[in-house]
């Protein structure tokens, strides 16, 4: 197959994917039990904003035609007020999803370097204490509580030894002094990107290790591996040129599924940080009931899943010849 | 993901069920197992926690204000340390800690077990069709496999809780259940496949068997011991999903988890001075998960090594 | 001289079961340009042998006893850094499974070409390259086809591709284990053409193996007939096809020279490979074997030498 037909015939399937969920989003929030109207235009309007704001969304039309406003809403990037912040919903959404995007995409980046990175050595090392104690210590941070953890890195190297800020994403003092340039605010937003990140490191790079570990393991047995020996090639052309690429394409694969994994472990870890990213305002939105707010970001998550399953589908199209040629 | 599908199942060996394949193949794994360090420790954990679960009866028997939920030390109102009387302290309203901890294993158990059941025996039933049936069926259930695979799920319960409003146990558990199911429907559709071409189901065919006698008896004894691996995955993601919901306080409020437990540090601000209290939920929650991880991990082992790639994502 | 000596050879697996002895008391020698055929039935030790030439065996494996003579070298004293530098330069080796024998997701030729530039530091990539094309030309694929990933090749271009890697170093010795055996009737013919061809243009030696004696007796000079880990036969080709000793050996060649079915089982009953875990003292084939006698199952059997160049491993002559 070759690439750019895969990787149409992948975003078709994504889209359609999308749909489905938009789709579905739409019953659930009429069938759900209470009135859509309420819950999509605030109480506490005046009648006027109010009746605007149903016109606007379709709400007093049949569902048929409600279902055409929600699209329509849905691709001009209408989705209604928020109720708490009584600004429009995607405002919110827009200033949210950078933050998250970089705190998601280093964290993945991250984890899987070092997890491939670690996994191979460690199958090279099968056996040795140095492959069990890795292994082990994979599994130990793979199956930590992320929320716990995420407090515990606050209370250890935020509030103990305080060389991290406790929470948010950049200091105000920093921000709001206008001699402070571009760099100087970077480094403060580094600053409270590591805890957060180094959170969602720790739970991650652990499962990209163990599965690299095995899937070298698997490759290891492979007869093109004994013909790579056969020639003569030493150990290290032989782990890195002949078995690492193999191995790592199920992982890569794997990183793809468990992307959405990765989402929710974002939200928890915003949640904790106060990062101000969209998983906390997903969060907050349904702890306070503002349904707008909930509903766009929850399409915008799903977006940003979809996305990145994409991503990791070209990479994996380019990695493997088998589908490039 | 679609790609390498098929050349992974290929490899995937299944050795048709003999007269007694349980009880044979239960010996023969075990044999496997016991040699296993990972899995040896795995099952110690899972020992020491059901123990906890079961003294989880025993301290409001003793004293009222051992309850869990609505004990109380009437000579303590706020959060003290670890002591004679609490031995892991109380929480900011004089509970003991100990007795939530114990409770919470409880829960932790019925959520991991029950979800894990619900959505392997889905997860089975639904990829043996999509496997035996092809065309169709295949095509489509294995599309809504994918679509549900990529939404995370912690998220949709939350979503769903806000539509719904508070979540009961069961509720969740049924959730989980029914997000859950994907990965182990693919992996035993794979499954299914080799096995439709094995000569004993052509045999059974021959003899005319119904599809549903053919399904139930010749294909699901041959692709249970799978099952049951993804089970020990699964218990262990519906732990985390349900204690994660209880942390964000979109837990059963009726119930004491582990995951509310620590809800209750982080809201009441005993974050940074009680770490007797913020230390012992996570820890449990931790271990637990880690247990069954590792069991899983040396279950894999036994039934097949080629069968590890897709397992770890949860 | 020989350019290959193996005395006495002996390798075993640790398994779950115990120490699987799979070969057991190997001797055989091989001349500069010879070829020289190992036939038996699965299982019977024949890629054992080849790995151990090789020095890769897996993990498990254990030579327990012999020697490797290999120009005048023991290959089994080299330390791993000098067995290394043998492998491809002087023994190279076509592998059983050879349709997954390159790996996906490298180009053909430039695993060809890595083989050469291991060996050879001195060798420019492109002069690798030019290389890898006229050896294209010898094992008969285009050139053109040089730079296209395996997944492209058919099998029969794949043996070709691999068998071109075989002579890219210009090994003494080459170990083709059952070259044949995933290709269909026609491309099997062209392939064991093209290895009878090269063996002879460039005399190099060559290990056959086979589970087909036919296929031996077209291309090899000498053959070895293996049963259980052992070698019962051995010797010229034309001296073991015009009076196999062995009971085993004639059991192979009445299935291979009658046409008439009921005849084939002549001197062999069915039966499955014996214990090697525990093997009998005596002689291996015992059980299966027509013309056995009661002291067969017993006493160890011994080499009987019918002529310089042709021995067997039988009491029954004795
Ligand atoms: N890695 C291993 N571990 C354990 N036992 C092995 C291993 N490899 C081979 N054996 C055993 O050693 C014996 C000889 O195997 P070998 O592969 O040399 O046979 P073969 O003659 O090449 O057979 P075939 O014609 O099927 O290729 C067999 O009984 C086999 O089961
Ligand atoms: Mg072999």
């Amino acid at each position: 197959m070759e690439v750019r037909k895969f990787i149409l015939k992948r975003f078709i399937e994504i889209f359609i994917i999308f749909f489905v969920i938009l789709t579905v989003l739409f019953l659930l929030f009429r069938l759900a039990p209470g009135d859509p109207v309420t819950r999509m235009v605030d109480p506490t309007l005046t009648p006027e904003d109010s009746q605007y704001l149903i016109a606007q969304l379709g709400l007093d039309q049949p569902i048929g035609l409600q279902y055409l406003y929600y699209i329509k809403n849905f691709f001009t990037g209408n989705f209604g007020n928020s109720f708490h912040y009584g600004v429009t919903v995607s405002s919110i959404i827009w200033s949210r999803l950078p933050n998250t995007i970089i705190l998601f995409t280093t964290s993945i980046l991250l984890s899987a370097f070092v997890g491939i990175f670690l996994g191979k050595i460690a199958s090279w090392q099968k056996g040795t204490k140095t492959d069990t104690w890795m292994t082990l210590g994979a599994l130990v941070c793979h199956t930590l509580f992320l929320p716990w953890l995420a407090m515990l890195m606050i209370w250890i190297f935020g509030f103990k030894i305080g060389w991290f800020p406790l929470n948010g994403m950049i200091s105000p003092k920093i921000w709001m002094d206008p001699s402070s340039g571009f760099w100087l605010k970077s480094l403060d937003v580094l600053h409270h990107m590591i805890l957060p990140l180094a959170t969602l490191f720790l739970i991650h790079f652990g499962s990209y290790l163990l599965l690299m570990r095995s899937s070298m393991l698997d490759t290891l047995k492979e007869d093109y591996i004994l013909t790579a020996r056969a020639k003569g090639l030493e150990e290290k052309t032989i782990r890195n040129k002949h078995a690492a690429p193999n191995a790592a394409l199920p992982v890569v694969t794997s990183v793809g599924i468990s992307l959405a994994f990765s989402l929710s472990g974002g939200a928890l870890t915003e949640t904790v940080f106060s990062w101000p990213g969209i998983g906390r305002e997903l969060v907050f939105a349904v702890s306070n009931s503002d349904y707008p707010l909930a509903q766009g970001s929850f399409l915008l998550i799903a977006i940003v899943v979809l996305m990145a399953n994409l991503v990791v589908d070209v990479l994996y199209a380019y990695l493997d010849p088998r589908i490039k040629y | 993901m679609t790609v390498n599908q098929s050349t992974q199942t290929s490899k995937i060996s299944v050795r048709p069920a003999k007269r007694f394949p349980t009880i044979e193949r239960l010996k023969e794994g075990w044999s496997v197992y016991k040699e296993n360090l990972i899995g040896k420790i795995g099952l110690t954990l899972l020992v020491i926690f059901a123990l906890m679960a079961v003294c989880s009866f025993f301290p409001p028997l003793i004293d009222p204000m051992y309850h869990p939920m609505t004990g109380v030390d009437p000579l303590i109102t706020h959060s003290t340390g670890p002591s004679w009387r609490h031995w892991l302290g109380t929480d900011f309203i004089g509970r003991d800690i100990l007795c939530q901890l114990l409770a919470g294993t409880r829960i932790a158990f019925m959520v991991g077990i029950s979800a894990a059941f619900m959505s392997i025996f889905l997860g089975t039933v639904i990829g043996m069709i999509a496997g035996y049936a092809g065309k169709i069926a295949d095509t489509l259930l294995m599309r809504l496999a994918d679509m549900i695979m990529v939404m995370p799920t912690l998220l949709v319960v939350l979503i769903l809780s806000s539509l719904f409003g508070q979540l009961n146990i069961w509720t969740i558990v049924l959730l989980i259940a029914l997000f859950r199911w994907p990965g182990v429907s693919r992996v035993i559709r794979a499954q299914t496949l080799s096995l439709k071409e094995r000569p004993f189901i052509e045999a059974a065919k021959v003899t005319g068997a119904s599809h549903f006698r053919i399904i139930f008896r010749h294909i699901m004894p041959n692709v249970l011991p799978l099952s049951l691996l993804y089970m020990t995955f699964r218990v262990t993601s519906a732990i985390i999903i349900e204690a994660a919901l209880a942390f964000l306080g979109f837990g059963d409020p009726s119930t004491v988890s582990w995951g509310m437990m620590l809800q209750w540090v982080w809201k009441t601000g005993h974050m940074f001075q009680a770490p007797y209290w913020l230390l012992p939920p996570g820890i449990c929650i931790s271990l637990l998960t880690l247990s069954f991880y590792m069991m899983g991990r040396a279950m894999e082992e036994v039934l097949d090594p080629r069968l590890r790639k897709e397992v770890a994502q949860e | 001289m020989a350019l290959l000596t193996v005395e006495n050879l002996s390798v075993g697996y640790h398994t779950r079961k115990g120490f699987l002895k799979s070969v057991q008391g190997v001797s055989f020698a091989l001349a500069e340009g010879e070829s020289l055929g190992l036939v038996g039935e699965s299982g019977c030790g024949k890629t054992t042998i080849g790995m151990s030439l090789m020095g890769l065996l897996p993990e498990n494996a254990a030579v327990t006893d012999g020697r490797i003579l290999f120009e005048d070298t023991d290959l089994l004293k080299l330390s791993k850094k000098e067995i290394r530098q043998v492998r491809w330069k002087k023994i190279a080796m076509i592998f059983q499974a050879a349709m997954n024998a390159l790996n996906p997701v490298h180009r053909v030729s430039e695993q060809i070409a890595e083989a050469i530039l291991a060996h050879d530091t001195e060798i420019s990539e492109e002069t690798a390259m030019k290389q890898v094309e006229s050896l294209f030309e010898v094992v008969g694929i285009s050139p053109e086809r040089m730079r296209d990933y395996p997944h492209q090749y058919s099998g029969g271009m794949k043996q070709r591709a691999i068998i071109a890697m075989a002579l890219s170093c210009n090994p003494s010795l080459i170990i083709a284990d059952e070259p044949t055996t995933a290709l269909d009737v026609i491309v099997q013919d062209q392939i064991l053409n093209a290895i009878k061809d090269f063996q002879k243009r460039l005399n190099v030696s060559l290990i056959f193996i086979s589970h087909d004696i036919a296929v031996v007796a077209d291309v090899c000079d000498s053959i070895g007939i293996m049963f259980a880990g052992q070698l019962v036969e051995y010797g010229n080709v034309k001296d073991v096809f015009d009076v196999p000793m062995h009971p085993y050996t004639r059991s192979l060649l009445a299935s291979y020279l009658t046409l008439d079915k009921d005849i084939v089982q002549l001197d062999s009953k069915p039966g499955e490979t014996p214990d090697l875990v525990n093997p009998t003292p005596g002689c291996r084939f015992s059980e299966r074997c027509t013309v056995s006698k009661a002291a067969c199952s017993l006493n160890t059997p011994e080499w009987v030498e019918i002529s310089p160049t042709h021995k067997a491993l039988c009491n029954q002559f004795k």
